[in-house]
Parts: structure tokens; sequence; C-alpha cells
């Protein structure tokens, strides 16, 4: 079946001064700026945020470490034009398979001239950090908000206040009446 | 009351698209700003409380569930049928268009709790307009059939803007005191921003189409089915806790 969907975005979000950027899944869009908007409203309606990126997953170049184990992995990946210049790349890791650690985190840069060439350094430069799933994408694929945006995309979230079911009285009432029911 | 009531009526309109949206994303950013408006309208309900010594709790869910059309301020161009998401798109964008700019203006009211409150609402807006601002030029200048639907939308939605800048009774007071920007000041800086935003989208706005210039208590047939719908569980259970 062929794919009706728009392309997908990888969203990447920092919460705090100081932290990395975290992945948080990702979106549809028809471009990237977009795929921003898309990425605050599905990512953000909840604080904290304070920064956020979107990248075309088709950017990423991902690998497990399992895959890594296997000295071939560098010949599944679709070259490209030799003439490429080195450029940045920016480095992300899962860095543990604790449940909090499902999704992976912004470590670093590297410089390259290619996706394969940026995970070969990514692995010299942060390979002490256990790395169970590695990312390398150009940073020229990042789209990010911009640190006047933080006021109108990311403020008015600390400001709304998410209620469990149980803040209702009608989930003890139900109760009540299922109780009622069964006796 | 007439910025409360838009915000509801508008709100209600645009939660129709929850689980309808043409992607997942676009439904979530739309109930998003569905429930943004819910918001913002509950301030300027809860400033109308204060303002007649009514309880700030229960008078919002009064108004808003036990007013009959007649009622009702809210300018007819929100209480229009959602239609499609051209005019979805439209509406809102040439709606968040006017609240950004009478929001700026409310900011440096004289009556400091308005100046408050639209200090806030104005930061959600801006993301609104922003929004919408990006959905008008990608579908004004994406397919025939989306241009074309931008452009039928915006022919059928023009004349309705005039109400939302014709001054209310009493306004002038208002405006004198500096508590409200002149209408007729906001109508055209609105014109300002939003014509060029549409004729870059290659959009053209008609001039010739007769504005609807009735006052906030005329309605058009579509605000009692509205009504009908929102108004229901609560006066069926006028009592009901939850």
């Amino acid at each position: 079946m062929p794919d009706t969907q728009w392309p997908n975005y990888e969203v990447f979000q920092q919460e705090r001064e100081g932290q990395p950027h975290r992945n948080v899944g990702s979106v549809h869009a028809a471009d990237a700026e977009i795929a921003l908007q898309n990425a605050k409203d599905v990512f953000v309606r909840r604080p904290n945020c304070l920064s956020l990126w979107v990248v075309p997953s088709v950017m990423i170049l991902a690998k497990s470490s399992q895959e890594l184990i296997d000295g071939t992995w560098a010949e599944t990946v679709p070259d490209t034009p030799a003439s490429a210049e080195p450029e940045p790349y920016f480095v992300c890791q899962k860095q543990s398979q604790k449940l909090s650690d499902t999704y992976v985190v912004h470590v670093g840069q590297v410089e390259a001239a290619n996706p394969v060439e940026a995970l070969r350094r990514a692995l010299e430069q942060f390979g002490e950090d256990p790395g169970w799933v590695w990312w390398v994408f150009p940073a020229r694929a990042v789209t990010q908000s911009e640190p006047e945006d933080i006021e109108s995309m990311f403020d008015p979230a600390l400001e709304k206040h998410y209620r469990h079911q149980y803040h209702y009285h009608t989930v003890a009432g139900m109760r009540k009446i299922k109780k009622g029911q069964n006796s | 009351m007439a910025l409360a009531d838009d915000e509801i009526i508008l709100a209600h309109r645009n939660s129709e698209w929850t689980g309808h949206a043409p992607i997942l994303e676009e439904d979530i950013a739309f109930s998003n700003i569905a429930q943004d408006e819910i918001g913002h309208a509950v301030i300027w309900y809860t400033m109308m409380a204060e303002l007649l010594g009514e309880d700030p709790e229960s008078y919002p869910d009064q108004l808003v569930f036990f007013r009959d059309p007649s009622g009702y301020r809210n300018a007819q161009l929100v209480e229009l049928p959602k239609g499609d998401w051209a005019f979805t798109i439209v509406r809102q964008f040439l709606f968040d268009a006017a609240e950004i700019l009478r929001l700026e203006e409310l900011r440096h009211s004289q009556y400091q709790p308005l100046a408050e409150a639209a200090n806030k609402i104005q930061k959600e807006e801006f993301y609104h307009y922003r929004h919408t601002h990006a959905w008008v030029q990608r579908l004004g200048l994406g397919t025939t059939e989306s241009h074309r639907r931008m452009q039928a939308a915006l022919d059928d939605i023009w004349p309705y803007t005039a109400q939302l800048f014709e001054p209310l009774p009493d306004e002038t007071l208002l405006v004198e005191a500096n508590f409200v920007p002149d209408p007729a000041g906001l109508h055209s800086a609105w014109r300002n921003l939003v014509v060029p935003s549409l004729e870059e989208a290659d959009l053209v706005v008609l001039v010739e189409a007769m504005p609807v210039t009735a006052p906030r208590s005329h309605h058009t047939e579509h605000l009692p089915a509205l009504l009908a719908e929102m108004q229901a569980v609560a006066r069926q259970v006028p009592h009901a806790e939850w």
C-alpha cells in the first residue's frame, strides 16, 4: 500500500537549561516549518520545553549496537556524493535500557563528509559511553525553534493543568452506581 | 462579552474537527487551539463576573450553557458551520489576525485587569496566528484545487469580517477612557496585516461584496443549532457534578 502520509520528522526536545536535546517521538509534516509547529502541538501541550528540533527521518543514519558488531554495516548505507565537503554532524545515543531512556539523546558533534564517516567518528569520540543505538545527521538537516519562540510556543503550557480522570467526581460516582447495580 | 462569545463559539466550531482533521497532527493542533480559546473565554467571563459581583466559579458556565441565542454577542463569522478545511483555515487566520492586533492594544489598556489578561492571551494567539498564517500560504500556493477552495472560502468569509470591527453599544466611552482600542483604527490595521499576506498566497480580496454590519445580537440560523448541541447536556442535568 502506498504511504499517503507526509514525510516523517524526528522531534527533539530540551526541557531545561543545561540538559541535552532528547528525542521524544516523531511527527508528519509537509515541510520543516509545519513540522516544528506540529512538534509543539503534539509534544509541548504540557511543560516543560525550552527548545525543539525537527529532523527529517530520511536524513538520519541510525544503527543499533547489535548492527555495529558486524563490521560490514557501512556497506548497507547508501552512497553519498563523493565530492561532499566535511560538515558538522550531530551525534545522538541511546544510553541505557531503562524505560526512562527509551529514546536517543544528543551527545555532541563531529565533522565528516558523509554519514558513514560521521558514525565512525562518533564511535571513536563517544565510544566509551555505552551506546545501544546511535544516530547521526548533518547539522543542516535540523530546524530549531528560536529563543524568542519560547514565549508564544512553550510558556503558555506552564499554566495549563493536566487533570487525571480521578480529578473529577464522576469516577467515584460511577463506581458507586456500579456497586449498587451489582448488589 | 463580545470577546468571550467570539472565542467560545469559534472554539466549539473548531472542536468539531477533533477526530476529523486532515491528519493526526493537525487534529491535535486544532483541538489545542479550541482548548486555548475556551481558556480565553473563561478569562473574559470571569472578569465580567467580578465586575458584576457574580460568583466567578459558576457565572461562566451560567453564561455559556443557559443563555439563548439572542443573548449571545458573538460575530456571525464565528458561528458559520466549519465548512471544508480551507474555510476553517481562512476564518481562523482572519480572526487570529484581528485578535493579535486587538490584544496588542488591550495590553496597554488603562483598565489594569484587562491589560493583564490581554498580556497573557496575546502570547497564545500569536502562535495561533503563526500556525494559520503558515497554512494560508501553503494552501493558497498549493495545488489548483487547494487554491480554488481557499479563494472560494475567502469570498464567502470576507463580508462577515466587518462585524468584528463594528463599534459596540457604549464602546465610544471606553475608547475615550483608553480602556479599549478604537475599532476603526483596528480595522484598518487589520486590513494592512491580512491583505498583503493573502496576496502573497495568491488570494484576492473581493471588495464588492456587501459587508455584514448587523448588531451582534443578530445571528444566523446556525447559532441556535450550535447552542442546542453545546448546551444539551448542561440543560438536561442542570446541577450535575463533574
